[in-house]
């Protein structure tokens, strides 16, 4: 059965609908919002304008999801610039912070999240639910190029003694946090049975490792081999509990908006020079 | 080709990469070229916290998008200024990082936050633009056609400076104070951005001979002040009483009184010795020292211990 649109969701069916959006929406506007980071700080300018690109991609596909929010009566402001940062429901990946000068850092996640958005977006083309099915395509049509982007430099950093070694610390650092990417929300259960998204997490996480693990592994890396259940760290994004970076970069990218919005600008904000730790 | 004949034969898009110039040629143009990639370079310098700071999606999609389109300037610039052959890229870049190269006072000074961003993305923006629109008749014909593009993209980013002037400058009363507040604080630099009068200037007179600039400096500051003074007005902003800017109508002339600014500071800035430039190179040496690694890594791999065992697929 097709679900054409809002009205014809019970309510089951609609709480599935949004859980399922606010996952994919809330990914890439925190994922872009980091790769925002690496703007006039890459090792080349060059690369400067990839990771600009991207960022725009990113943040292109968050407004595709949250556009389809908006047909539930939602807007901007509250599904991002007053929403609580508690009610933020991406995985902890990609609110992790960046070290100055880490390029293995963004390079890996990005491998990591692309590789992962194109399963569950795949999997969203069999959607129950029309309008998502229909968007699929424009997600997907992008990301190509960020897998690429991702391939090349992860093959040309791992030809390097150095390099690899960065890698692989960066994979160490962040492997638990893309298991939260596959992390259930409470509405798992009907996610799946409704057909908003036909195949489950639990399927998309195993056909993801079936991806990545070989594929990191012939550039050299190791990749850790435990169960998610080990390895999953304490927040798990999906659920609302975030990492420490988070509440930060909450604070950062509202900070106009409330600047704007307020009588006086709210104290304990950091200086803008200071906002988004510049090295 | 000698000194001479150039300065006979200089016209727009006249010269270039098959003409044998005469090293002072290629030395100004260098110059010239060099200073106009470093400025889009550390131009987005100073824009790029406000992609993180911008208050809407559209904002920050945009703001990304400018700097991005700064950075390509720069890739643009610094190669129309490589084929002069009397530096590379890599050395421009270095010189940069090190403090040794220059760029637009008015990137000189971190925004401290979005109501300074239209100080910027229009006022100086749009200083650049009548400066630029000028160099699409440069003699050195890859930086005319760098300017060409430059000059397209720029047209979006002084649009979408206006709107952010507009949205604060119809907003709240506070808002409005604190647009004001900015302008004041940027208004100086703004008129400085032409540098010191004609006379003043040390390398005006060869690049005007040679056909590398094609408009002076007094004229520049005054197009600009014909066309911007009256939209300041329309935002409702109040030019400060010093510097004094008076306008002749019967010449259609803005007179900028010149000992009302501090040309002490403008030096030192011009120099790369006011604390605030100094620590926006900073910031450029120590983000390029921390990627060094990536550029050592696939310049001259260390492939030691690295065999990809399982590279069978």
């Amino acid at each position: 059965m097709t679900l054409e649109g809002p009205g014809d969701l019970d309510d089951r069916e609609r709480a599935a609908v949004e859980a399922e959006l606010r996952c994919l929406g809330d990914d890439e506007f925190v994922t872009a919002e980091r790769y925002t980071e690496w703007q006039v700080r890459g090792p080349t300018l060059e690369s400067d304008i990839a990771v600009a690109n991207i960022a725009q991609d990113e943040l292109g596909h968050a407004r595709l999801w949250y556009d389809l929010l908006e047909g539930f009566g939602h807007d901007q402001v509250d599904l991002i610039w007053e929403r609580d940062p508690a009610e933020f429901r991406h995985a902890t990946l990609v609110e992790r912070p960046y070290e100055a000068g880490d390029w293995a850092d963004p390079v890996l996640r990005g491998y990591l999240y692309d590789t992962y958005e194109r399963l569950r977006v795949e999997a969203l083309s069999e959607s129950a639910y029309a309008p998502i099915a229909d968007r699929v395509e424009k997600a997907l049509g992008e990301e190509e190029y960020h897998r690429e982007h991702a391939h090349n430099w992860l093959e040309r950093l791992c030809e390097d003694a150095e390099g690899r070694r960065r890698v692989q610390a960066a994979l160490d650092r962040l492997f638990p946090h893309a298991l939260t990417l596959f992390a259930p929300t409470d509405r798992e259960e009907a996610v799946v049975d409704t057909g908003v998204r036909p195949v489950p997490l639990s399927e998309l996480r195993r056909e993801w490792r079936n991806v990545v693990t070989p594929f990191l592994g012939s550039l050299g890396l190791e990749v850790p081999v435990a169960d998610h259940a080990e390895l999953l760290p304490a927040a798990r994004g999906r659920d609302g509990d975030h990492t420490d970076a988070w509440e930060s970069l909450y604070n950062e990218f509202t900070f106009t908006y409330e600047q704007l919005g307020r009588e006086s600008a709210p104290a304990l904000m950091p200086e803008p020079g200071e906002a988004d730790a510049d090295v | 080709m000698d000194l001479e004949t150039v300065k006979e034969q200089s016209g727009p898009r006249e010269f270039g990469p098959a003409d044998e110039m005469p090293r002072e040629y290629r030395e100004a143009a260098t110059r010239m070229i060099q200073f106009h990639a470093n400025s889009e370079i550390m131009g987005a310098y100073i824009e790029r916290p406000f992609i993180r700071q911008a208050p809407s999606l559209d904002r920050k999609l945009a703001v990304s998008a400018q700097v991005q389109d700064e950075v390509g300037h720069g890739q643009l610039l610094y190669r129309a200024a490589e084929e002069l052959g009397i530096k590379t890229r890599e050395e421009m870049l270095d010189e940069l990082a090190s403090g040794e190269g220059k760029f637009l006072n008015c990137f000189h000074y971190p925004l401290d936050d979005w109501y300074e961003l239209p100080m910027i993305m229009f006022f100086v923006d749009g200083a650049a633009m009548r400066r630029q629109a000028t160099l699409k008749r440069t003699s050195w014909e890859p930086y005319a056609h760098a300017i060409d593009k430059i000059c397209f993209e720029e047209g979006f980013h002084i649009k979408h400076g206006e709107d952010i002037l507009r949205t604060i400058a119809t907003g709240s009363r506070r808002d409005r104070q604190r647009l004001q507040e900015a302008f004041e604080k940027w208004w100086p630099r703004i008129l400085q951005f032409f540098g010191p009068t004609d006379d003043d200037s040390t390398h005006g007179g060869f690049a005007t001979d040679v056909g590398l600039k094609t408009m002076s400096n007094d004229d520049l500051r005054n197009a600009f002040l014909n066309a911007y003074v009256p939209k300041a007005e329309k935002y409702g902003l109040e030019l400060p009483e010093y510097p004094r800017v008076e306008y002749h109508a019967d010449d259609d002339y803005y007179e900028v009184y010149e000992e009302d600014l501090d040309w002490e500071e403008f030096f030192t800035v011009a120099k790369n010795e006011h604390p605030t430039g100094a620590g926006q190179i900073d910031k450029r040496r120590r983000t390029q020292k921390a990627v060094e690694w990536v550029r050592d890594a696939i310049e001259s791999p260390d492939t030691t211990g690295v065999s990809p065992a399982a590279a069978d697929d």
